[in-house]
C-alpha cells in the first residue's frame, strides 16, 4: 500500500509539472526535542528527532502536495499508561491484561499528507490525505472529530485525513464544503460531511453536518463498539465591544449509546502594550462531572483519543506577551473545573536565527491523585528547536 | 498693436495670479485626498521585501506577495519567505476592519478581531493597520496645512493631521511632509495616542519611481523611536496595470 502510494507522489511530481511546466518546491523542518520527566520521584528523558520533508507543485490549477515525517525516538522510549492512572484505577484492570497498556515509541516513517487539488476560482475538488481543521476554538473543537488537540500544546501540527473534498464559494464570504472519508468500501459507515459557511458583517457563522462511524472501547470487558453517530454542528466567530468572541457547539446523536452534546465558547484580546489574553470555556458532556466518578473507560479512552475529556467542564486561559521581536512568553493553564485540578504551562518562544525557533515549554500539574491534572502525571519541561528550510 | 499685446500681457498675468491663488488655495483635506488616493491606487501586484532591525541590531527578513484592490480596502498577503511563514496569508478586508489569517500547516484559516489591528505584523513596525488600511488619514484625522517647507531636499507641504473624537486613530496626530509635484509623502511622523508631543515613530518613503503612470516610493522604513527598532519594505516588484478578481480576497483565495 505504502508503496502504490509513493509511485502514486512520484507520478504525481514527475508528469503534471513536466505536462504543464509547473515547479516542485521542496521545503520543511528538523525538529530536535527533548523531554525531561519528573514522576513519582523518578527522572526521565526521552528525546526525538523529527525530520519533515514537503513537496509542492503547482501547475495552473493543479497543486500536488505532500510530505513525508521520520521520527526518530531515543531515551525512554517505553512507558507503561497504569503509571500515569490513579491506584484505584489501575487495581481495577486485571493483572493478565496490564501488558495491553504499555506503548512504545517506536521510529517512524509516514506520509503525513498527500493529495492533489484541481481548482479554479471558486471550486476546489482535493482528493488524497489532507489537512481537515474545524472549529473556530483555540484548544478544542467541538465540531472537529478529525483531530485530538493537545490542551498542552494546541497549536502543534495534525497529522492528514484521507478523502474527498469540494469546496465551493457561492459567495465572497459564504461556501460550501462537502467531504467523503471513506472507510474501505462501506459507504454507510464513510465518513459524509457538509459545511457552510456564511460571512455576515465582522462575523463569520458555520453550520455542519456530519455522519460517520464511532469507535468506543469498553475496558473492563475490552470489546469495541463501532457505531453511527450524526453530529450537527453550529460555530461563530466575531467580535463584540472590541473583545474576539467566538464559540461553536455540536449536538451527536447516537445510533446505540446515549446523545450528548459539546460547547465551547471563548473571548481574547490585545492591549496596547502587546499582552494577549485568551479565556475559553469547554463543555462535554461525555465528561463526569466529579472525580469520584472516573473509571477506567473515561481514563483510558481519553488517552487513546476516543474521547475528549475525562471531566465534564474545563477552562482555559493564556497570556502571552511579546518580551522583544525575537522572544515571546505565554502563561497557559488549563482547569478541570469539575474536579478542581489544574495544569500551568508556561512557554518561551525564541527566533534564534532567521530559520531558527526555540521552544522552552514547562507542565505543572496541581491536582491531587484521582483529578485529571494531577501531580502522578509528573512535572517536566520540554526543549523544542525547529530549523526551518 | 501695442494695446493688443498690453491686452494679452494684463490677461496672462490676470490667469497667472489667478494660477497661483488656486494653487494656494490647495485644501490640507485636497492634499490628503490626493496623497491617500496617489499612495492607493485602484489595484496593484507586487513582491515586497520587509526587513526588520531588532534593538540589538539583529535582522528578520520576510518576503511576501501583495495585492490590493479597490484602492487599498482589500488587500492580500502571501508569504514566501522564510520557511517557518512559508505560505501563510493575511486577508484584510474594509480597510482592515476584518482581518484572517491562513496557516498551511493545519489548513486552518483564523479571524482576527479589531483589537489585532494595532498589533506588529510579523514582530515589524508596522500594524495590521498600516499595511491594510486605506483610508485612515482621511477618515480618522482632521488636518490642518502648516505652509511649504522644504524636506529631503524638496519642497512639501507640512500637515498636522489630529486624531477626531472618537474616531480609532492608533496616534494622537500625525505630521505628515507632502512632495508638492508628486503629492508623495516623504515623511510622516506619528505621535503616541496618549501624550501628542510623544514620538513613537517615523516613516521615511524614499525612492520614488513612476510605475503604471503613478508616482511610487519603492522604499519605506519605519523607525520605532520608543522600541529603538526600525523595519524597512522594499518593492521587488510592483504593477498597477492589474485586474485582480475578487475571488482572489476570499478564503479560498487565500489558500490558493
Amino acid at each position: 500500500m505504502k508503496g502504490r502510494v509513493f509511485f502514486v507522489v512520484v507520478l504525481g511530481f514527475t508528469v503534471i509539472p513536466v505536462a504543464d511546466a509547473g515547479e516542485l518546491d521542496v521545503f520543511g523542518y528538523f525538529e530536535p526535542q527533548f523531554i525531561y520527566l519528573y514522576q513519582n520521584g523518578n527522572s526521565y528523558q526521552m528525546n526525538s528527532d523529527k525530520l519533515r520533508i514537503d513537496l509542492k507543485s503547482s501547475a495552473s490549477n493543479v497543486e500536488f502536495g505532500a510530505d513525508v515525517i521520520y521520527n526518530l525516538y531515543f531515551g525512554k522510549k517505553s512507558w507503561d499508561i497504569l503509571d500515569f492512572l490513579p491506584s484505584e484505577i489501575v487495581d481495577e484492570v486485571p493483572s493478565g491484561m496490564r501488558s495491553y497498556f504499555r506503548y512504545t515509541f517506536n521510529d517512524t516513517l509516514y506520509l503525513d499528507n498527500v493529495y492533489i487539488r484541481i481548482s479554479n476560482s471558486r471550486i476546489a475538488c482535493t482528493f488524497g490525505k489532507q489537512q481537515i481543521s474545524l472549529g473556530t476554538g483555540y484548544f478544542s473543537n467541538p465540531v472537529d472529530v478529525f483531530n485530538l488537540k493537545d490542551a498542552m500544546d494546541p497549536t502543534y501540527e495534525q497529522t492528514g485525513h484521507n478523502g474527498g473534498r469540494l469546496d465551493v464559494m457561492l459567495l465572497n464570504r459564504t461556501s460550501v464544503m462537502f467531504l467523503y472519508s471513506p472507510i474501505e468500501s462501506d459507504w454507510n459507515n464513510s465518513g459524509k460531511l457538509i459545511r457552510l459557511k456564511v460571512g455576515l458583517g465582522h462575523f463569520d457563522f458555520v453550520l455542519t453536518g456530519y455522519e460517520f462511524q464511532d469507535k468506543l472501547t469498553d475496558f473492563y470487558s475490552v470489546s469495541v463498539t463501532n457505531e453511527r453517530r450524526r453530529l450537527t454542528g453550529c460555530e461563530f466567530v466575531g467580535e463584540i465591544f472590541g473583545l474576539g468572541i467566538w464559540g461553536e457547539g455540536a449536538y451527536n446523536f447516537m445510533e446505540t449509546s446515549d446523545d450528548f452534546y459539546e460547547i465551547l465558547i471563548g473571548s481574547d484580546y490585545t492591549f496596547e502594550s502587546g499582552l494577549y489574553v485568551l479565556l475559553e470555556y469547554h463543555r462535554n458532556e461525555r465528561g463526569e462531572t466529579g472525580y469520584e466518578d472516573y473509571n477506567i473507560n473515561d481514563w483510558l479512552r481519553f488517552y487513546l483519543g476516543e474521547s475528549k475529556t475525562i471531566a465534564r467542564d474545563q477552562l482555559y486561559g493564556m497570556i502571552s506577551y511579546p518580551l522583544t521581536d525575537l522572544i515571546g512568553l505565554q502563561l497557559m493553564s488549563i482547569v478541570s473545573v469539575s474536579d478542581g485540578s489544574s495544569a500551568f504551562i508556561p512557554v518561551i518562544d525564541y527566533n534564534i536565527f532567521e530559520n531558527v525557533d526555540l521552544n522552552i515549554m514547562g507542565n505543572i500539574y496541581t491536582g491531587s491523585e484521582g483529578r485529571v491534572y494531577n501531580s502522578k502525571l509528573g512535572n517536566g519541561v520540554v526543549l523544542r528547536a525547529r530549523v526551518y528550510f | 498693436m501695442p494695446r493688443k499685446i498690453l491686452l494679452i500681457a494684463v490677461l496672462i498675468l490676470c490667469f497667472g495670479v489667478k494660477a497661483k491663488e488656486k494653487e494656494k488655495k490647495v485644501t490640507a483635506e485636497e492634499i490628503i485626498e490626493t496623497m491617500t488616493e496617489t499612495l492607493n491606487p485602484e489595484q496593484s501586484e507586487g513582491v515586497v521585501e520587509m526587513t526588520i532591525t531588532t534593538s540589538s541590531g539583529r535582522e528578520r527578513t520576510f518576503v511576501y506577495k501583495a495585492y490590493s484592490k479597490n484602492g487599498g480596502e482589500k488587500s492580500l498577503m502571501k508569504y514566501l519567505e522564510p520557511g517557518r511563514v512559508k505560505n501563510q496569508s493575511i486577508l484584510m478586508l474594509n480597510n482592515a476592519d476584518d482581518i484572517w489569517m491562513y496557516f498551511p500547516g493545519t489548513n486552518r484559516v483564523r479571524k482576527l478581531a479589531t483589537h489585532a489591528k494595532k498589533q506588529k505584523v510579523q514582530g515589524s513596525d508596522f500594524s495590521y493597520e498600516d499595511l491594510g488600511s486605506s483610508n485612515e488619514f482621511e477618515d480618522d484625522y482632521s488636518s490642518v496645512l502648516l505652509g511649504d517647507k522644504e524636506k529631503e531636499g524638496k519642497l512639501c507641504y507640512k500637515l498636522e493631521l489630529t486624531a477626531k473624537e472618537n474616531s480609532n486613530a492608533g496616534y494622537s496626530r500625525l505630521v505628515v511632509w507632502v512632495e508638492k509635484e508628486s503629492y508623495v509623502p516623504l515623511v510622516i511622523d506619528y505621535y503616541h495616542e496618549k501624550d501628542p508631543e510623544l514620538l513613537e515613530k517615523e516613516l521615511i518613503l524614499s525612492d520614488v519611481k513612476t510605475i503604471d503612470g503613478i508616482p511610487t516610493p519603492m522604499k519605506m522604513v519605519m523607525y520605532n523611536k520608543l522600541d529603538n527598532t526600525e523595519t524597512s519594505m522594499n518593492f521587488r516588484e510592483l504593477t498597477y496595470d492589474v485586474d485582480l478578481p475578487d475571488d482572489l480576497f476570499t478564503e479560498m483565495g487565500m489558500k490558493k
